[in-house]
């Protein structure tokens, strides 16, 4: 039941942060500094989301040669901001991990 | 539709967290139909294998979601001529993805009419492909080997999409700022380092912002 429960509480609070200004209210009437904060939530949120992703793989913070997570998103993150392709950074991100994961095993 | 290539892994990992995470096939199906959010099924997923509060999974997922309030802010101007009826299903189907896609579509000079056709295209195009491979995803379970590393992939999604919202220098220090206090609040429950780091990170932004007004 409690699961049920969660999957309406989140696919309604998705759909209604989707719907907020599309659906319910024109973003020219907001403060500009909320629409102005409004444009650093995709960096800030994206970057909270990988920065563990890469040094915390196994849920401790890992610098070295040993996680070579950090190293492929080194290679991810230098293909992404020279293409906008998205295919690129995957591609290159997996590559270089499975040689990395080959290179150290 | 090189977008859609990012979209399969991710939706295959997606669907294989919710069979981890303890859900049936069928609430695995739900949660990634009705909720039409990645980000937001695998921090439920995290959650739910941890037998976290529903309001704390409810409340993880909507912070996360927090981003989908940007882009609905602004591809508003763009569907404000269109009746509800297309209203409704086009910001029903609003993700990182089709935002980064249909943005692109928006700055281009030229004929607006007809355009909401080729955003409906394009998204219901990720809608089929992400719930096929949620499906996929789901009815595998672990089957597939742990050394691929699919889940890595994930990452690498959110990196394809970070770099090309990182247009600023306010908008470098939103996301450096972030991804520093999302490793060191890493400790905390319920992934509240998240939340924590993505208000630091817009912090940090809205004070770059500010500063550089002021000289």
């Amino acid at each position: 039941m409690k699961i049920w429960l969660i999957i309406a509480g989140v696919s309604a609070s998705t759909f209604l942060l989707r719907a907020s200004f599309i659906l319910f209210a024109d973003p020219q009437r907001f403060p500009h500094a909320f629409r102005q904060a409004l444009t650093f939530v995709p960096p800030a949120v994206l970057a909270a989301i990988v920065a563990p992703g890469l040094l915390m793989p196994g849920g401790t913070l890992d610098f070295t040669f040993a996680n070579p997570r950090w190293i492929a998103g080194l290679v991810a993150l230098a293909v992404a901001s020279r293409m906008r392709n998205p295919v690129g950074p995957i591609a290159a991100g997996m590559a270089a991990l499975w040689f990395l994961q080959w290179a150290i095993g | 539709m090189p977008t859609l290539l990012g979209v399969v892994p991710f939706g295959f990992v997606a669907g294989v967290a919710a069979v981890s995470a303890g859900l049936s096939p069928l609430e695995g199906v739900a949660l990634s139909v009705l909720s039409f959010s990645g980000i937001a099924q695998l921090i439920v997923c995290q959650l739910v294998a941890v037998d976290s509060p529903a309001i704390v999974a409810i409340a993880a997922a909507f912070v996360v979601s927090l981003r989908l309030l940007m882009y609905s802010a602004a591809a508003a101007p763009h569907l404000a001529h269109l009746p509800l009826r297309w209203r409704v299903p086009l910001a029903f189907m609003l993700t990182d993805q089709s935002f980064a896609t249909v943005v692109r579509h928006f700055s281009e000079p030229g004929d607006r009419r007809h355009r909401e056709w080729h955003i409906l295209g394009l998204s219901l195009t990720l809608l089929v492909t992400w719930q096929a491979c949620v499906i996929l995803g789901v009815a595998l379970g672990a089957q597939v080997p742990a050394s691929w590393s699919l889940d890595f992939a994930v990452v690498l999604t959110f990196i394809a999409l970070l770099a090309p919202v990182v247009r600023t220098r306010a908008d470098l220090a939103a996301a450096i700022i972030a991804g520093a206090v999302a490793l060191l609040a890493a400790g905390l429950p319920y992934r509240l380092s998240l939340v924590v780091a993505s208000i630091a990170g817009i912090a940090a932004g809205m004070a770059i912002e500010v500063t550089r007004r002021h000289r």
